[in-house]
């Protein structure tokens, strides 16, 4: 009986899960076995140990590397949610055109990286970008992005919050509109201010999506490559680098690639880590109100 | 009272323009941009009013034909991608729609993790090997790994959109006889169509707009059109801003289009893709 069903089931299920083994699962514990080991193209393999993963951690360029990245994580993520925070109980609240509406703040989720770089170099152009005259025009300082590291890495915290903002608006607002009215109606019937109900219906009903969408969005701005590399390359002199470009760097321009897949291995594991909050998250079924 | 909502409807205002901008300026600022003779590009301050022309498209067409077989080849490859994608997500999101057990929820919660993993860890292993196999610069490998990142989501929403199909409709049709591929086929897929548009909007926009794998795994034959618009980024000083707003846009266009019109797919599947496993 269980071998007849597991015969029904298994062609069906075979194509996803012989992608994923093939494509993701085995590459990724293959880039165990090449973290342990020295090895370049047409080299043979000379097992190591851990000397990689010490290699890469005390090595300067990957400790700038990641505090760029968990800057630019931190920041820029928890900016993103407030604003997307702010914007779905904008939404919430009763807006006109609001179909028009929620298209236009979905339209960047359409742009590609690469036409985003574009966009946003142009707008932060020294010389002629609207946003750099704008700024100019009212007295205050501009990006200098392409000297300055700072400056750029406020750019790509910028270009990445508007790519993804959509994401975690759309994660807010859904778990926001889930919201039944009659509670609000309740509250203001026991004489709730409007920040009351704020704090004592909105928050804690909306806590659980919105940790999801931090989760989320840690999990991928931590893996960060093109927004930074087509910006700046990680440079000037390395400064701008993220752990993904310091990983690239590794592997396909200097070929080291025991130090890059022990990066690898690095990134793995903090994603995980981050997953398995997830994972835990939706076990304990505290999004079941979120749809 | 009446000036507390005034002032309460002025603040939405505002705040509702400041959204606008933010979303739409860059997006709009280009492609108007890409219609500007030249010398008004770079005019400050800058030019709203011009006469539009399609000089840099021409000069698009005429000197960066390679922009456009890129194009092709990105076509190709979301096509591709798309539909391996979708085939392989209805499959296995049937099964674990309709079937439950031990082995089954823990390769559900497994393909939720894998999903997690960064795509930049497997293109160190997946270099030499798709080097060795012959398969460097070509269209499948892009579709193969574009796929593959998208199948785990797609099961996942795939699942989730056929819970809500009852199951007396698989046992009427097997009871008339059907085999589960012909009940899928038939019954389940053309009810379970919202599913399948949300894992088609995420696999395209995806496909379209990728960078990383494009740019490790393609060189030539297989290069995607973000990978050629990155290479006119790079060389700034010989490309004039006109051919790459004229480009950047021609990219955006299509996949904006369909993110405006699949847009309530787009917001269905992102919820359902993050908040139930």
């Amino acid at each position: 009986m269980l071998l007849q069903r597991t015969a029904r089931i298994l062609p069906l299920l075979a194509p996803v899960h012989l992608l994923i083994l093939s494509v993701i699962v085995l590459p990724s514990l293959y880039v165990v076995w090449l973290s342990l080991n020295t090895s370049s193209f047409g080299q043979a393999p000379n097992f190591v140990g851990l000397r990689n993963y010490w290699r890469v951690l005390s090595d300067p360029a990957f400790h700038s590397a990641l505090w760029n990245t968990v800057v630019l994580v931190v920041v820029a993520v928890h900016l993103e949610l407030a604003v997307g925070l702010g914007m779905a109980l904008l939404f919430a609240s009763g807006l006109p055109f609001r179909r028009f509406l929620l298209v236009a703040v979905l339209a960047p989720y359409a742009v590609s990286e690469v036409t985003a770089v574009v966009m946003w170099r142009f707008l932060f152009d020294p010389d002629a970008g609207p946003i750099t005259l704008a700024l100019h025009a009212l007295g205050l300082p501009s990006l200098d992005w392409s000297f300055e590291p700072s400056h750029a890495m406020i750019l790509i915290g910028l270009l990445t919050i508007w790519l993804h903002l959509p994401f975690t608006f759309v994660i807010v607002y859904a778990a926001r509109l889930a919201i039944p009215a009659e509670l609000y109606e309740a509250s203001r019937i026991d004489g709730a201010t409007r920040w009351q109900a704020f704090r004592r219906v909105t928050l804690p009903l909306l806590g659980p999506a919105m940790l999801i969408a931090l989760l989320f969005r840690y999990i991928f701005a931590f893996r960060l490559f093109s927004e930074a590399w087509l910006l700046t390359k990680g440079g000037p002199a390395r400064s701008t680098e993220v752990v993904a470009i310091y990983l690239y760097q590794e592997a396909f321009s200097f070929n080291a690639f025991g130090p890059a897949a022990a990066t690898a291995w690095i990134m793995v594991l903090a994603s995980l880590l981050l997953a398995g909050a997830y994972v835990l998250l939706l076990r304990r079924g505290g999004v079941a109100h979120a749809h | 009272m009446r000036t507390e909502r005034l002032l309460i409807g002025a603040g939405k205002a505002v705040a509702v323009l400041a959204i606008l901008f933010w979303s739409l300026f860059p997006i709009l600022f280009i492609a108007m941009s890409s219609l500007k003779p030249g010398q008004d590009i770079f005019a400050v301050p800058p030019k709203w009013l011009f006469t539009p022309t399609f000089k840099h498209y021409a000069e698009l067409w005429r000197s960066w034909g390679v922009f456009f077989e890129g194009l092709l080849n990105s076509l190709l490859i979301t096509v591709g991608a798309t539909l391996l994608a979708i085939v392989a997500s209805a499959c296995a999101g049937y099964v674990y729609s309709r079937n439950s057990g031990r082995w089954l929820g823990a390769s559900l919660l497994g393909l939720i993790i894998v999903r997690l993993i960064p795509p930049i860890v497997v293109t160190l292993p997946l270099f030499p090997i798709v080097n060795w196999l012959g398969l460097s610069d070509t269209h499948l490998v892009l579709i193969l790994l574009y796929a593959t990142f998208f199948v785990s989501l797609g099961t996942v929403l795939m699942r989730t959109f056929m819970d809500q199909i009852p199951r007396e409709l698989d046992e009427a049709a097997s009871m008339d006889g059907a085999s589960r591929m012909t009940i899928l086929r038939k019954v389940i897929a053309p009810l379970a169509m919202p599913g399948v548009l949300a894992v088609a909007v995420f696999v395209i926009v995806f496909s379209w707009n990728e960078f990383l794998f494009a740019f490790i795994f393609t060189a030539t034959r297989a290069k995607t059109a973000p990978l050629v618009i990155s290479e006119m980024i790079g060389s700034i000083d010989g490309v004039d801003w006109g051919i790459l707003f004229a480009a950047a846009t021609v990219q955006l266009v299509p996949v904006l289009i369909f993110v405006v019109f699949m847009n309530r797919y787009l917001v269905a599947g992102l919820t359902a893709g993050s908040t139930k496993g």
